[in-house]
Parts: C-alpha cells; sequence; structure tokens
C-alpha cells in the first residue's frame, strides 16, 4: 500500500505525464486532433442552425397574406433599385478596365461570392468569431475576406469540411491595413474593444495629424486594399474620436463598427479565384 | 477504462453544446457565459483518477477545437483543477448538490481567471478588456449557481440509466 502523502500527490503526478507526452506529441497529431474533435461538434453546431432556420420559417408562415403582399411590393421597389444601381456599376466597372488598361496597372485580385449561414455565434471578451455553414465543400479557403452589407466581417481563419470558423474584425488578434476615406495614406486597425451591453469598437493607429475626427464628425475608414487580402474601399466602421499618440508623430483613436455586426444570421464570402478561373 | 467514460464525455458535449446555443443568443447584448468549472466538477468529485482524468482530458480538447485559445489551454487548466479537487475531496460530502456548487463555482473562477490572463495580453487595451472579463464572469457565476444541480443530476441520472455506480463503474444495485 502506497503511503497516503504519495496518494495524495498521484493525480499531480498523472498530470504531468499527460502534460509532458502533450508536449512530447507531434504538431501534425495535435492539428488531427483538433481537427477531429471539431467535426465531432460541428453536425450539431449545423443542426441548431438549421432548426433555428425552420424555426424563423414557420414564424414567417404565421404572418398574414396582406403583410406579405405589401412585404413584397416594398421588394419589388427595391430590387427595381438595385437593378439600376447594377447597369451603373456595369458601366463603372468597364470603365475602370479601360483605365486600368490605358495607365498598364497590375490586374485587382478577383473573388467569387459564396453566400453562406451564421451556425453559431462565440464573442467572448478573450475572442469574437462566427461558425458558418460553409467550408471545405464551398472551396473556401483560410484567409478570405468576409463581407455583408454594412461592409467588413472578418476573415475566414479555420476550414473545415463543411463549416468554417470567420474571425471578425471586432476580434484582439485582427489586425488590417486601412485608410480613412479621401485619404490614401495606410493606417493600422485593430478590433477588440467589446465592452459589455454596448455596440463592439475597433482601435486604429499611426493615423497622420491632420485627420480630424469626433463622435459628432466621424470618418469613414475603409479597407485600403494593401496585404493583398481584402479588396479596395470595404467599409470597417468610423473613426469617432482620435488623440495625438505619446511619441506625437501620430493619433490613435476608436472606430464604431456597424452594430449589426453582433447579430449577423448571413454573410458573403470573397473566395479568390486563380488565375485561370477568370 | 468502462462505460462510464463515453457516458460521461457525451454529457460534457451536450453541455458546450447547449452552452454555444445561450452563447449564440447573447451575443447581441455582449456577454458571454463560460461554464468550464462544470465540465471538471463531476467527473474530479465522483469518479476515479483514470476514468474522471480521461473524461477531463477529451473535454478539454473538445472545448479547446472550437475556440481561439491556443490548442492544448483548456488541456492544462482543466488537468491542474481537476488534480487539485482529487487530491483534497477526501473527507467532503462529494454527492451533496450544494458541495458540488460550491466546488463547481470555485473551478469556474480559478479557470476563467487563468483564461483571461493567458488571453487578455492579445487585447489592445488589456484594462477596458477586464470591465468586460468581470461581467462575463459575474454572469457565467450566476448561471453556474443555478444549473449545477440540474447537470449533476442529470449526470446521476444518466448513470442510474445506465445501471452503473458513478464511483465504482460496478453495476448498480
Amino acid at each position: 500500500m502506497l503511503p497516503k502523502r504519495f496518494d495524495q500527490a498521484r493525480p499531480f503526478a498523472t498530470l504531468g505525464a499527460v502534460l509532458l507526452a502533450w508536449i512530447l506529441v507531434p504538431l501534425a497529431v495535435k492539428s488531427f486532433a483538433r481537427v477531429s474533435f471539431f467535426e465531432l461538434q460541428a453536425p450539431f453546431i449545423a443542426a441548431a442552425a438549421y432548426v433555428r432556420d425552420l424555426q424563423e420559417f414557420w414564424a414567417l408562415r404565421l404572418h398574414p397574406k396582406d403583410e406579405l403582399i405589401k412585404a413584397g411590393h416594398e421588394i419589388a421597389g427595391v430590387i427595381a433599385q438595385y437593378e439600376f444601381s447594377q447597369q451603373e456599376l456595369e458601366s463603372l466597372r468597364a470603365e475602370n478596365v479601360r483605365l486600368q488598361n490605358l495607365l498598364n496597372l497590375p490586374p485587382q485580385p478577383a473573388f467569387r461570392y459564396e453566400r453562406a449561414r451564421v451556425a453559431r455565434r462565440d464573442l467572448s471578451g478573450w475572442w469574437q468569431r462566427l461558425i458558418i455553414r460553409k467550408g471545405a465543400n464551398y472551396g473556401l479557403v483560410v484567409g478570405s475576406p468576409v463581407v455583408f452589407a454594412g461592409g467588413v466581417v472578418g476573415r475566414v481563419s479555420e476550414v473545415y469540411g463543411y463549416t468554417a470558423v470567420v474571425d471578425l474584425i471586432t476580434s484582439p488578434t485582427f489586425r488590417l491595413a486601412a485608410s480613412v476615406e479621401g485619404d490614401a495614406r495606410p493606417i493600422c486597425y485593430q478590433g477588440g474593444l467589446n465592452d459589455s451591453f454596448k455596440a463592439p469598437r475597433g482601435t486604429v493607429e499611426y493615423v497622420p495629424t491632420d485627420i480630424y475626427a469626433s463622435p459628432t464628425s466621424p470618418r469613414l475608414l475603409l479597407t485600403s486594399g494593401l496585404g493583398g487580402v481584402f479588396p479596395t474601399g470595404l467599409r470597417i466602421g468610423r473613426i469617432v474620436r482620435l488623440e495625438t499618440s505619446t511619441d506625437g508623430l501620430f493619433q490613435s483613436g476608436e472606430v464604431r463598427v456597424d452594430e449589426r455586426l453582433v447579430s449577423l444570421t448571413e454573410v458573403t464570402v470573397l473566395v479568390p479565384l486563380e488565375t485561370e478561373d477568370l | 477504462m468502462d462505460r462510464r467514460l463515453p457516458l460521461l464525455f457525451l454529457t460534457n458535449l451536450l453541455l458546450a453544446w447547449l452552452a454555444g446555443q445561450v452563447n449564440h443568443s447573447l451575443a447581441p447584448m455582449a456577454v458571454h457565459l463560460y461554464l468550464g468549472g462544470l465540465f471538471v466538477a463531476f467527473a474530479a468529485l465522483r469518479l476515479d483518477l483514470k476514468n474522471g482524468g480521461l473524461c477531463t482530458v477529451l473535454t478539454a480538447l473538445a472545448c479547446d477545437s472550437t475556440t481561439a485559445a491556443p490548442f492544448g489551454t483548456s488541456l492544462v487548466l482543466f488537468g491542474l483543477a481537476h488534480a487539485t479537487v482529487l487530491a483534497v475531496r477526501q473527507g467532503f460530502p462529494r454527492d451533496e448538490p450544494v458541495f458540488a456548487t460550491v466546488v463547481t463555482l470555485i473551478l469556474n473562477l480559478f479557470l476563467f481567471l487563468a483564461c483571461s490572463f493567458v488571453l487578455v495580453g492579445l487585447n489592445p487595451r488589456p484594462a477596458d478588456a477586464w470591465l468586460r472579463l468581470f461581467v462575463d464572469l459575474i454572469a457565467s457565476q450566476l448561471v453556474l449557481a443555478f444549473i449545477t444541480p440540474w447537470f449533476f443530476a442529470l449526470q446521476a441520472r444518466v448513470f442510474e440509466l445506465a445501471r452503473l455506480d458513478p464511483e465504482t463503474g460496478r453495476p448498480a444495485s
């Protein structure tokens, strides 16, 4: 029989052995384990999202026909407006290509748009991410930009069989090269200001001192296109506060991002196209 | 290893799934619940080192796979919490719901703070981040105080249905 003191220390000795074994396990095995454990839970995460969609469907079915007809008329008006905008966009795109060819500019990155439903929102003080219901089965790749009607959502950080994880722009680990509307100079955006019961915010750094912003006259923050991941001109948020940093050379401040970001149900992934796909 | 391991692991997966659904709904309010203590408590209080320890390891890896924390963070923290409870549990009323709730709350507090110290450095303004984490911690502890007796009863009932004694693994009379 072992002495009582050793009996009490046995759990810690076992823990030490387990942790030592964990350190010695090759990285490939750890990656495989991570993917396996995620895939084990993925069907249940996706199933809950399908059930939510079904609930929404049946809730909508309860609406009276008059309401649906009225909504249909409104949507018809919006579609007509979008069709006109689409025509304008096509002519602007053609003009843009013509000017690029004239100036011999390198081609802009091209994307395929993949719509995906949000299966789970996981927005904590430590990280901010979404799990979406499309993955490698739709050709999603790690690093793909994710957008919605209000601008940038984030970037695909993990891709699994039929789900993918999106790191949100409000996540503390999310950094992006941005620029203020009407100014081409690059500045650094980072997420991470996520107070309870408030809309999420981000931070900007290295803002030139001649740029002004305040809550009453916010400045629009757009993607700069630098880094090659995000296309130029996508909306990130609005800079609402700027103050001179300690070195006096630049300013840093706060960015208010779209409030809808925390309640998204659908996003669009911009899947980069290979040259042969163009 | 016996049937207790898959039974307990499945109930932990169910809890993780439920917590994920609640957090999905709470996301617009910018509140997040962390229930790490509850994953460890039953296995550490009622099971032996081998089965309980394996269950904690599997649960920790399952939790880690769906979070942005480095893979293995929960393994270290859950393992430490499990070992500590296992070392001191003798002489305590381990099957009492009130005692289980207190242990769960203490474990959750330790795990939440440890996770926060590991991850808060990534934030551009750590001092602001602590305010958010403090609110999340209070919300998590309040929810835990309510659901721990239910979850312990659920796990005990699962063993009852499987006609197993959770402590010995032998068929229950």
